[in-house]
């Protein structure tokens, strides 16, 4: 039996199945021997993903002696702030040691234009392609999904020739428009996905109204996209802040995300390492995407499934 | 009404000039210079006589077959994160106590970067102050010194890539698993049916579609997979954990031999649409039986 047929069946009986709860819907039963188990051998799960969140918290408010004993799960037994105002004001990455502060302000200034310019366009563009008789659309929207699947390296090159030619490579701006042009295809996959079951009647209706394009889009499609724009934003935000290869391929030497410090941090084999720096660097690294997530983090689901389902 | 006609075309114009230039365009150049004999600058004369010869060297180089053979052992790796991601939405699901807690734990390590997340495992995997010596301390002797040893440091960064994608395999299966219909749990039930004979004859089965999209998903961060071996081991020891994606950025900027690193990337594309043209089309093969039922 198929799962399509199978689920319109559940829609259809919902109200049926209601009436005889009792019968079927999960019993109220105690606390068995299997929900321990089930329940024991979750939280060892749970532990495991922990842990690393542990260990990098803690770490960090420790000082080198102590890290030195080797006792890595121990709390501190001093906490100190000294690795997080090393990390944010001294950390080096390459010959600068200016701290992390730098690539935290290159990541936000990277992030505000690079919204803007991926959400518009493709916004626009699922719009056009969604409710509009073009009659190229089907083809286009071929090749946009093909376009989404294609691995970064192959197109690198010729886009470091062209940022160059323009003269923004090595800047922020650089960074910015690379990951719009990187998060075309998938965005406007997304958002044509949810601009197709606009229904036809408020389109003509719009249409009737003598309304244009870009009065349609302005006055109807905008207000009503409130929803996609939430979940779309938090899949850009998270991509953009913890990209690294995009950020080390065009931020130069000035233009680098924080991800790109903190890889040059983690990667120097020189010297012996300071693993409360590093663990700190991280933390700061983390701390944005992380709010993002306890924050809504039920759109957060909903924005990185959108994404990975591509239509 | 002709400006009606005009207006969206001209709306989808940066699209599609940014589909071609950027895509297309791009494509098609890196192909061409795959020909040439570029190195550390581009040269666009090919001879056509040895039209193939960055494709010769690419196959006879040791580290591309390494590459090679790191993707596949990542690929496999990685999808025991599949079958722990299926696990969890199972028990989950099942178990409905603590679920927004569970999913929480588990999907969080999506939202961070894979820098970050190298970051922490590397230190975790310090073999003299890091989770082994904290083990031998209790007398336990355990080797997880996997990052300094060739043979080895691919399972650092698997298991790496495991944690932080387990939870977001979790959250694609309980989305599937709350598709499926309650009255087959009671059914099976009745007829007193093993659990997980349910789940191998009747709920994978069912979770086909579910089980594609994750395949597809897998493949396609296995073969993108850069971050994690940056920020694990950085290509190291010596070779051991380079990837193709490591080894044509390698290529470029290490090297600066330009027209290998194109090779490469041809094969990179080539590789994903080899795992991906199959995947798709039997996504779109099981949508569209099911649409026909």
């Amino acid at each position: 039996m198929s799962q399509f047929s199978v689920s319109e069946r559940a829609a259809a009986s919902g109200a049926m199945s209601q009436t005889r709860a009792p019968y079927f819907v999960r019993k109220k039963k105690g606390i068995t021997p299997r929900t321990i188990a089930i329940l024991v051998f979750l939280s060892i799960c749970a532990l495991f993903f922990c842990v690393p969140l542990y260990v990098v918290v803690v770490t960090s408010f420790k000082t080198m002696d102590q890290i030195r004993e080797g006792a890595i799960f121990s709390l501190p037994t001093i906490w100190t702030l000294e690795a997080w105002d090393h990390a944010w004001n001294q950390a080096c990455s390459g010959i600068k040691c200016e701290g992390l502060k730098v690539g935290f302000w290159n990541s936000v200034f990277i992030l505000f234009p690079s919204l803007i310019l991926s959400i518009s366009l493709a916004m626009v563009t699922g719009f056009a392609l969604a409710l509009w008789n073009v009659r190229w659309a089907g083809a286009f929207l071929f090749l946009l999904f093909i376009c989404a699947f294609v691995p970064f390296q192959i197109i690198m090159y010729p886009l470091i020739v062209m940022t160059t030619t323009t003269k923004i490579y090595g800047t922020l701006w650089a960074v910015a428009v690379i990951h719009a042009v990187l998060a075309m295809p998938v965005l406007t996959l997304i958002f044509r996905n949810y601009y197709k079951d606009i229904p036809t009647e408020i389109m003509s209706a719009a249409m009737m109204d003598s309304g244009s394009f870009w009065r349609i889009f302005f006055e109807i499609i905008v207000p009503m996209s409130g929803n996609i724009l939430i979940v779309v934003l938090i899949l850009q935000i998270t991509s953009i802040w913890n990209d690294y290869l995009i950020g080390v391929t065009f931020g130069g030497l000035s233009g680098q995300p924080m991800t790109v410090n903190l890889a040059n941090l983690i990667t120097i084999s020189t010297g012996t390492t300071n693993y409360a720096h590093n663990m700190a660097a991280a933390l700061l690294t983390a701390i944005p995407p992380l709010v993002v997530y306890f924050l809504v983090g039920k759109l957060f689901v909903q924005g990185v499934t959108a994404g990975a389902i591509k239509g | 009404m002709r400006w009606s006609r005009i207006a969206p075309q001209l709306a989808l114009t940066p699209a599609l000039v940014v589909t071609a230039v950027a895509f297309v365009g791009s494509i098609g150049w890196t192909a061409y210079l795959s020909l040439t004999r570029s190195r550390r600058l581009p040269e666009y004369e090919i001879d056509w006589s040895e039209w193939g010869r960055q494709y010769d060297r690419l196959f006879r180089d040791a580290g591309w077959e390494i590459s090679l053979r790191n993707l596949i052992v990542l690929g496999l790796g990685s999808a025991l994160a599949i079958v722990f991601g299926f696990v969890l939405a199972a028990l989950i699901d099942k178990e409905k106590r603590g679920e927004s807690l569970f999913r929480t734990v588990f999907l969080y390590p999506l939202a961070v970067s894979l820098i970050v997340t190298g970051a922490a495992w590397r230190w975790i995997l310090n073999p003299t102050l890091g989770a082994q010596s904290f083990l031998r301390g209790l007398g336990w002797d355990v080797d997880f010194n996997w990052l300094a040893q060739g043979d080895t440091a691919m399972y650092a960064i698997i298991l790496a890539s495991v944690w932080q994608s387990a939870g977001f395999y979790m959250a694609l299966m309980l989305a599937g698993l709350k598709g499926i219909n309650s009255e087959i749990w009671s059914a099976a039930k009745l007829d007193g049916v093993p659990m997980w004979r349910v789940y191998l004859e009747i709920i994978i089965p069912m979770m086909k579609f579910t089980f594609i999209t994750c395949a597809i998903l897998l493949s396609l961060g296995v073969i993108k997979a850069y971050d994690v071996v940056v920020a694990m081991t950085n290509g190291g020891p010596g070779q051991s954990t380079w990837v193709p994606a490591y080894f044509t950025i390698n290529a470029l900027s290490a090297k600066s031999n330009l027209g290998y690193a194109s090779a490469a990337a041809v094969m990179m594309l080539a590789i994903t649409f080899v795992i991906f043209i199959p995947l798709v089309a039997l996504t779109a093969w099981q949508q569209r039986k099911r649409e026909a039922v």
